[in-house]
């Protein structure tokens, strides 16, 4: 028996978009028309409703996007994406920029999104032996239903540092970002979010082992009624491979953070060194964190571990400094901004660094 | 007018289920030392965060007075500005926050609730690098998250080095010998006997007599059961530490 699933106004409005679609759009359009939008019956999406946040934004929006320079190339995506966002991406964003990075060149990315649906799709390829940086800044409007999707190509011994930073996100954001890294390559990645209506940042690294090297580090920080959730998988593949994942969060009361890590290391990645690490404050009574660390090991000479670990502020430190004087406000920004300020300080530019640190206090501000 | 003067002081903990300070008496006068010994559970330390403003902490009957004001229900930042400070028996470690920056925040955030200007950064320099020099407390030591990895002779020598800087009007010092050895108890000590000032006072709580060796008091009292039970000279520490405190348990 097959139950009927009603559309919702959302989900209509790209069926009518994809529309005479063939090849593989044709079965991304089936796949909508089957499942819908991701829901919280998928098991990945169990805590993000998507489906339901996007339910009546059925306007065509527009996605702006100003870089630090043009793309090198646009192509038709020819090849599609496996999961249903990046596909719808691929499928109604138009042809795919292409950014091929220097050695040492610096890239800049802001995308911001209109109210209404927008898709974009685009391809940063760092060729062997390059070092390079790229940095995307996001946001969407009130209304607005961003849907982007990004292909990392790390070459061998080639090395990237990834600063995504999202800002001002009363709008819905979607960020699907698939990470191919080479032999003897680095990914940094930090990622930065103080949350939206709905913002889901995902991360999917193919690992090759083989000495390269990945760290995913990220910060939350959400105000009430501010969602974010960070997903992040690896498909660790070969030997003498690294990988190193940090996120720390801050969740105010009615905010919502979600952090789903999963780590796969296959038989064949014998001296894997992976960690992944989860650790956050629940800034009020009614704030709601859910996590899920995953380590699947089918090699037997790894060394991987993870932790988990929410609280609440340390009372007895707070205390402290107000006996000294501080007001209990900033007291409390202090407490918070050091406990999240670890991932940033680990990003190399300190340009990026010392800014996304600023949005930081700005954001506790915020939150007083 | 005593600076501090505190009259029938009831408080609990866990809210109001368990009563420690079971009307408390006491008087401290400008410029004087006194001490506060008891044995362990007397509510010695009860007493050093009802007086601060601690959460947690209900003051439930009686009063406490600073410099003719109630300050009953003030916040531990406006007790502290109005300059009650208090050494922590154990003082707590924040990681991320260098001691020079925690400092200089707290000075400025006290400064500015008295409506005074802040101290500007070499103004502050200069301070620091002053007292410092005092307690033998290096700027590499400042440098460093407030407490983390310090041991516990650190710990006390940057609680004190923290007064010398706030200049506090009222000192409470919580077992500030305790986890010290003795030269870190001489240095702790001259870091303590700088701040004795005809305008300031003190409150020294400890359980053993050997911090009074170093830091004279002009009074000392001794608690039992929540209460001030016997006061007296500083003969009294003497005889305290030879007979022990078995009597005034008893006599609570």
């Amino acid at each position: 028996m097959t139950v009927q699933m009603t559309l919702t106004p959302a989900e209509t409005a790209l069926l009518d978009a994809l529309d005479g679609a063939t090849g593989w759009r044709a079965a991304t359009r089936a796949a909508l028309e089957n499942r819908g939008l991701p829901n919280k019956r998928d098991e990945a999406w169990k805590w993000t409703d998507l489906r339901r946040l996007t339910g009546n934004i059925t306007e065509t929006g527009k996605i702006s996007i100003a870089g630090s320079r043009e793309p090198d190339a646009k192509l038709p995506v020819t090849h599609a994406p496996t999961d249903m966002l990046p596909r719808l991406a691929g499928a109604l964003g138009g042809e795919a920029r292409i950014y091929t990075l220097s050695d040492g060149e610096s890239l800049s990315l802001d995308l911001s999104a209109s109210a209404g649906v927008g898709h974009v799709i685009y391809v940063v390829e760092v060729p062997a032996g390059v070092s390079a940086q790229v940095f995307e800044r996001l946001s969407v409007a009130d209304g607005g239903f961003a849907n982007i999707a990004v292909l990392y190509r790390i070459g061998e011994g080639a090395s990237l540092d990834r600063i995504v930073s999202t800002g001002d996100c009363p709008g819905i954001l979607a960020l699907s970002g698939g990470v191919d890294l080479g032999e003897g390559a680095t990914l940094r990645q930090t990622t930065l979010t103080f949350g939206g209506k709905l913002i889901r940042l995902e991360t999917h690294l193919a690992h090759p082992g083989a000495k390269a090297e990945a760290v995913m580090d990220a910060v939350y920080l959400l105000a009430p009624n501010r969602h974010a959730d960070l997903t992040t998988t690896a498909n660790i593949s070969g030997p003498d491979g690294n990988l190193s994942q940090l996120t720390k969060g801050a969740v105010a009361s009615h905010g919502h953070g979600v952090f789903q890590g999963k780590i796969h290391v296959e038989r064949e990645a014998q001296r894997t060194d992976a960690r992944m690490t989860h650790r956050a404050l629940m800034l009020g009574e009614r704030a709601e964190i859910d996590a899920k660390p995953e380590l699947e090991i089918y090699a037997d000479d790894v060394q991987c571990a993870h932790g988990n670990a929410l609280g609440a502020i340390d009372e007895t430190a707070l205390f402290y400094m107000r006996q000294r004087g501080l007001p209990e406000a900033q007291a409390r920004a202090i407490l918070i901004r050091s406990f999240l300020a670890e991932p940033l300080d680990r990003i190399r530019d300190p340009q990026i660094r010392d800014s996304l640190l600023e949005d930081l206090v700005t954001g506790l501000e915020v939150l007083s | 007018m005593p600076m501090l003067e505190i009259s029938n002081l009831h408080a609990s903990v866990d809210n109001g289920e368990k009563p420690i300070l079971k009307g408390l008496d006491l008087s401290v006068p400008k410029g004087e030392v006194h001490a506060i010994m008891g044995p362990n559970g007397s509510g010695k330390s009860t007493l050093s965060y009802v007086l601060t403003g601690r959460d947690g902490y209900d003051l439930t009957d009686g009063k406490v007075s600073f410099e003719g004001e109630d300050i009953g229900e003030l916040e531990p930042e406006e007790r502290a500005a109005r300059g009650l400070y208090l050494s922590f028996q154990y003082p707590v470690e924040i990681p991320g926050v260098p001691t020079l920056t925690f400092i200089r925040e707290a000075l400025n955030a006290q400064r500015k609730a008295r409506s005074e200007d802040e101290v500007s950064a070499p103004d502050f320099m200069r301070l620091i690098r002053e007292k410092a020099a005092i307690l033998n407390v290096s700027m590499d030591m400042l440098k460093r998250p407030v407490n983390v990895g310090f041991s516990g002779g650190e710990k006390k020598r940057m609680e004190i080095l923290q007064a010398l800087v706030l200049e506090p009007r009222f000192l409470i010092l919580d077992e500030t010998d305790s986890g010290l050895d003795i030269d870190a108890l001489k240095v702790v000590s001259e870091g303590v006997n700088a701040l004795r000032s005809p305008d300031r006072a003190m409150l020294v709580i400890t359980h053993y007599q050997r911090l009074l060796d170093y830091i004279a008091p002009d009074r000392v009292h001794v608690m039992s059961a929540g209460r001030i039970v016997a006061s007296g000279g500083p003969e009294l520490a003497k005889e305290l530490e030879a007979e022990g405190y078995d009597k005034y348990v008893r006599a609570a």
